[in-house]
């Protein structure tokens, strides 16, 4: 006679280990695949896959992701320069202002900013910026990807800023130094930590983003961002390079989206090893 | 810097941040009338979607709206057995003298929340679709038929039900981190009391489970939210073809990817920029409802010790 309540047991501790480890069972599969897809192309591009522009469609030749590449460091660059500003300010009133309306509002809607899609953040820049522009730019996409940053950047920089204790606080106060003195010298510097993993999550999160450059930066294939005044012509990044690419028969414009893929991931994979190294709990 | 100088500096970021929300919100519903007073219900109702260049065309939401609830539905049901199976495993199963193996397994839980949806979408495109298209279709249309559900012969792999699992394989990390979130704050001595009945792992987890119910709710409401408003990984597996998903082994639309194809050429066309823009405005109010519902759930979760 078995005794049915160990049987069962048993069952049930297989059972969740089998899903459990179905759970993480793709991020394998994807990251293989990414790395061996990914990997040729680059070997067979060489040098020139960071460089060149993307060879004509089902050419032999395969060319390269200069262009997107390019772009995709020059929206992170711009990115930071409107998000990172905002965000920290914003969390900043937010702490020293907790009780005040304003601040409870931002807390609301910065957080529900969250769960907003972000396909729609890309339509309101195109319906705010692009359209009364008259053209698509990186600048327009940088401002898409700053609103996607934000409410990353502020709850983790929130969070850190609320766990610095008030008795550093007081001490600043007591040896006469103003309120600004008291955020930007003294409690900026010990939550240093916890702002540093706020801006890296909140770029991870803007170099990853395909949704919000759909209908921003306008794909331009070929051109080469050079300096700040690049940032209002219309330009290219590696995801949606690679959105573009995957939907496209030709053999070599889907190397060139795998071979994206590894660079990408491979960027998020060096921000996440740093947030790691530096703080153990990580959410993205 | 006196005080007012400082809150000078700090008050505006702040006011801009909360306005981003509802300049959203104000610009969306502004451009969504136009289309509104022109087809009226019709434009959630009606399942017709016919563009005429220079002319006014006929435009209904049905269908993708319809694809957007099933595969997001979909997407909840297959994600959740993962994700609180991934609970139990980590809390309940590693933990007994492997702490470093639990530490790798969160640690892939959350490289997968961070993969860029991208990545995935090429990863669907390229090797999922194809190979359910291949083996599990095949198998369900040839076994199973006779259930509408599965009744349509599997063309290629683009299917509603492809972008239901691999939106699943998306959420499955939040869904988990939602409710280990709450899993952890049981107090101990309800542990502890379900411990001393003598329970097996099993009798204990679902008693674990029971108590982490709301949480367990918010995380399918979040994860359905997430799915609802993912776009370019669906808009690469999805089929993006206007057909009812009334089948699941046929391509069909959703919002998000019909946005994603359409939007950006919605000019050249008489009021179908402000079609999408209010399919754009009902994916808002999901995301927005999902969130404050899963958030009211979560506040459920208090114990008292």
């Amino acid at each position: 006679m078995p005794d049915w309540r160990r049987v069962k047991d048993r069952i049930f501790t297989v059972a969740t280990v089998l899903l459990a480890l179905l759970a993480v069972a793709p991020l394998f599969h994807i990251l293989a695949t990414v790395a061996i897809r990914g990997g040729s192309a680059i070997l067979r591009g060489g040098v020139s896959f960071f460089t060149d522009p993307p060879a004509y469609p089902g050419s032999e030749e395969l060319g390269g992701v200069g262009p997107a590449l390019l772009g995709t460091l020059w929206l992170g660059l711009a990115t930071s320069l409107i998000g990172v500003p905002l965000a920290l300010l914003t969390a900043v009133y937010m702490v020293e202002y907790r009780e005040s309306k304003l601040a409870r509002a931002t807390r609301v809607f910065t957080s529900s900013l969250l769960e907003v899609p972000t396909v729609l953040i890309g339509m309101l820049v195109f319906l705010v910026v692009v359209v009364p522009m008259g053209r698509y730019s990186l600048a327009a996409g940088s401002i898409a990807l700053a609103i996607v940053m934000l409410p990353y950047t502020v709850s983790y920089v929130e969070r850190a800023l609320d766990g610095v204790p008030r008795t550093y606080r007081e001490a600043g106060y007591s040896i006469g130094m103003t309120r600004a003195q008291v955020v930007f010298q003294v409690v900026m510097g010990i939550a240093s930590r916890g702002v540093a993993a706020g801006v890296l999550v909140g770029v991870a999160k803007v170099l990853s983003e395909t949704a919000p450059l759909l209908f921003t930066i306008g794909s331009a294939r070929g051109s080469y961002p050079t300096g700040p005044q690049s940032l209002l012509e219309p330009g290219d990044a590696l995801p949606l390079l690679i959105f573009q690419f995957a939907q496209t028969p030709y053999s070599n414009w889907q190397d060139l989206a795998w071979g994206s893929a590894l660079l990408l991931t491979l960027i998020i994979l060096v921000i996440f090893t740093l947030l790691r190294l530096l703080f153990r709990e990580v959410k993205l | 810097m006196s005080e007012a100088k400082f809150k000078l500096l700090v008050a505006p970021p702040a006011i801009v941040s909360s306005a981003i929300l509802v300049l959203l919100f104000i610009v969306l519903l502004y451009y969504s009338l136009p289309a509104l007073g022109e087809y009226g219900l019709g434009l959630l109702a009606s399942p017709t979607w016919k563009p005429v260049e220079g002319a006014l065309g006929e435009y209904g939401l049905l269908i993708p709206l319809a694809g957007t609830l099933v595969s997001a539905i979909i997407a909840v049901l297959l994600a959740m057995p993962l994700a609180l199976a991934s609970v139990v495993f980590t809390e309940e199963i590693l933990p007994r003298g492997m702490p470093r193996w639990r530490e790798a397994f969160v640690a892939m839980i959350d490289v997968m929340t961070g993969l860029p949806t991208i990545v995935y979408g090429l990863w669907g495109a390229a090797v999922l679709a194809p190979l359910l298209g291949d083996t599990l279709y095949r198998w369900l249309y040839e076994g199973l038929s006779f259930i509408p559900l599965f009744s349509c012969q599997p063309v290629t792999g683009n299917t509603i039900l492809t972008a239901g699992i691999l939106l699943a394989i998306m959420i499955t990390p939040f869904i988990y981190v939602v409710v280990r979130e709450s899993y952890r704050q049981i107090p101990r001595t309800y542990r502890e009391a379900a411990l001393s009945l003598g329970t097996t792992r099993y009798e204990y987890a679902r008693i674990m489970m029971g108590m982490a119910r709301p949480a367990i709710l918010a995380g399918a409401l979040i994860g359905f939210g997430r799915a609802a408003g993912e776009t370019v990984a669906v808009a690469l597996v999805v089929g993006n073809t206007f057909n009812m998903p009334s089948c699941l082994l046929a391509p069909s639309y959703t919002v998000s990817s019909l946005i994603a194809n359409q939007f950006a050429n919605a000019q050249l066309y008489p009021l179908m920029l402000n079609v999408l823009v209010s399919g754009g405005l009902i994916l808002l109010l999901i995301g927005i409802a999902s969130n404050i519902l899963g958030i009211m759930y979560l506040r459920r979760v208090r114990y008292v010790a």
